[in-house]
């Protein structure tokens, strides 16, 4: 991240040196506006779905899912706590709903539950991969925005996508138990 | 479409009933889970800010455009087209920038084209890689990052390529 980081930021602003130096400028007062309205909104739409996933939490609904998917959760994970369980088949249900302003909170919640030494784990790092292919049933945003402009069939993309966002989940899925070991003392193998 | 609409409200209605049979009690634990938000949201703060920032100077700077310029050829061999090149660029990044584009796209290309629909799949079968990675791994160490977002471009990629292939047989 930090190779990104400092390559995207001198190229860029070394480019607009020599064309439009003032943008700079610009760009630091935008883009913090955008994102301190952006975190604004974040605190309004999180708390509001943190309410209602702890409600689903102390009405044992959480449980019962977390029961539900023990199956598909325990061949991704292996033995995990109930409670990672538990946030992880909300975190699941909301990203397969399309409701990512829920999927987050309870994804870090997740991470918090599985942290125990501030290391990042393979069960982090799947967690992680799951929420980054994007597996859900339908891509509301992209629906939408074809209807405002007049698409003629604005839902058709929805069948390849599904079976696009299927595939890239597997790979994913697949990827990360060939190639993402924990990297504990105990294995005699040096890196 | 329109199933999509009434997610939301059953959900609400479900969870809420349930906890109401379970004699418990909807509101307190309703206060009690919304106040973790403003702790959750200040943790990832710092990270979003240098997202918001990088994503914008990338983009004012005509950067993005000369690099997804070289980027095409790699995209060629996912089998994705070269004029979503900036997409999928700025897609794993942000979902506001991507969106922007995917609006360029669509008023350059048309809606229902080819490349409009290719658009389409990529934008929604794929998320946006490393805010996700910043926001989960906020607060922790070690190489596992590195991987974690080596794993979603590669895959995000492969099943961009063939929702593209199934576009033009669908």
């Amino acid at each position: 991240m930090n190779i990104i980081f400092c390559l995207i930021i001198v190229l860029s602003t070394g480019i607009l040196i020599f064309t439009k130096p003032d943008t700079v400028l610009q760009v630091i007062s935008d883009s913090s506006l955008d994102c301190a309205k952006f975190l604004f909104t974040m605190i309004g739409v999180y708390a509001v779905w943190l309410g209602i996933m702890k409600i689903v939490e102390n009405s044992g609904l959480s449980a019962k899912l977390a029961k539900a998917l023990n199956p598909v959760i325990k061949f991704l994970f292996g033995e995990i706590s109930d409670e990672t369980k538990g946030y992880i088949s909300l975190n699941m249900s909301s990203n397969i709903l399309g409701l990512g302003n829920a999927a987050t909170p309870m994804g870090i919640k997740a991470i918090n539950s599985m942290n125990t030494n501030n290391c990042i784990n393979k069960n982090m790092i799947m967690l992680m991969v799951l929420n980054s292919t994007g597996l859900q049933i339908l891509p509301t945003t992209v629906i939408s925005l074809r209807q405002t402009l007049g698409s003629s069939s604005p839902a058709d993309i929805i069948l390849p996508s599904l079976i696009a966002t299927a595939i890239s989940t597997v790979i994913a899925v697949l990827l990360c138990k060939l190639f993402v070991k924990d990297s504990s003392p105990r294995m005699g193998i040096p890196q | 479409m329109n199933a999509s609409v009434y997610i939301i409200p059953c959900i609400i209605i479900i969870v809420i009933v349930y906890s109401l049979i379970k004699r418990q009690k909807p509101y307190n634990d309703f206060v009690a889970g919304a106040a973790d938000s403003i702790s959750l949201v200040k943790g990832i703060y710092p990270y979003l800010i240098a997202i918001f920032f990088m994503v914008q100077i990338f983009r004012l700077s005509g950067l993005s455009e000369l690099m997804s310029k070289a980027f095409s050829p790699i995209l060629f061999i996912f089998g994705i087209p070269p004029e979503l090149s900036e997409l999928v660029l700025i897609r794993p990044f942000s979902g506001s920038g991507s969106l922007a584009i995917l609006n360029e796209v669509y008023l350059l290309h048309g809606v229902d084209s080819y490349i409009g629909r290719c658009a389409s799949v990529v934008m929604g079968s794929s998320e946006t890689v490393f805010y996700v990675s910043a926001v989960y791994f906020s607060s922790l160490r070690g190489k596992g990052l590195v991987q974690g977002i080596a794993i979603s471009l590669l895959a995000n990629n492969i099943g961009a390529g063939i929702g593209c292939l199934l576009c033009r047989v669908m």
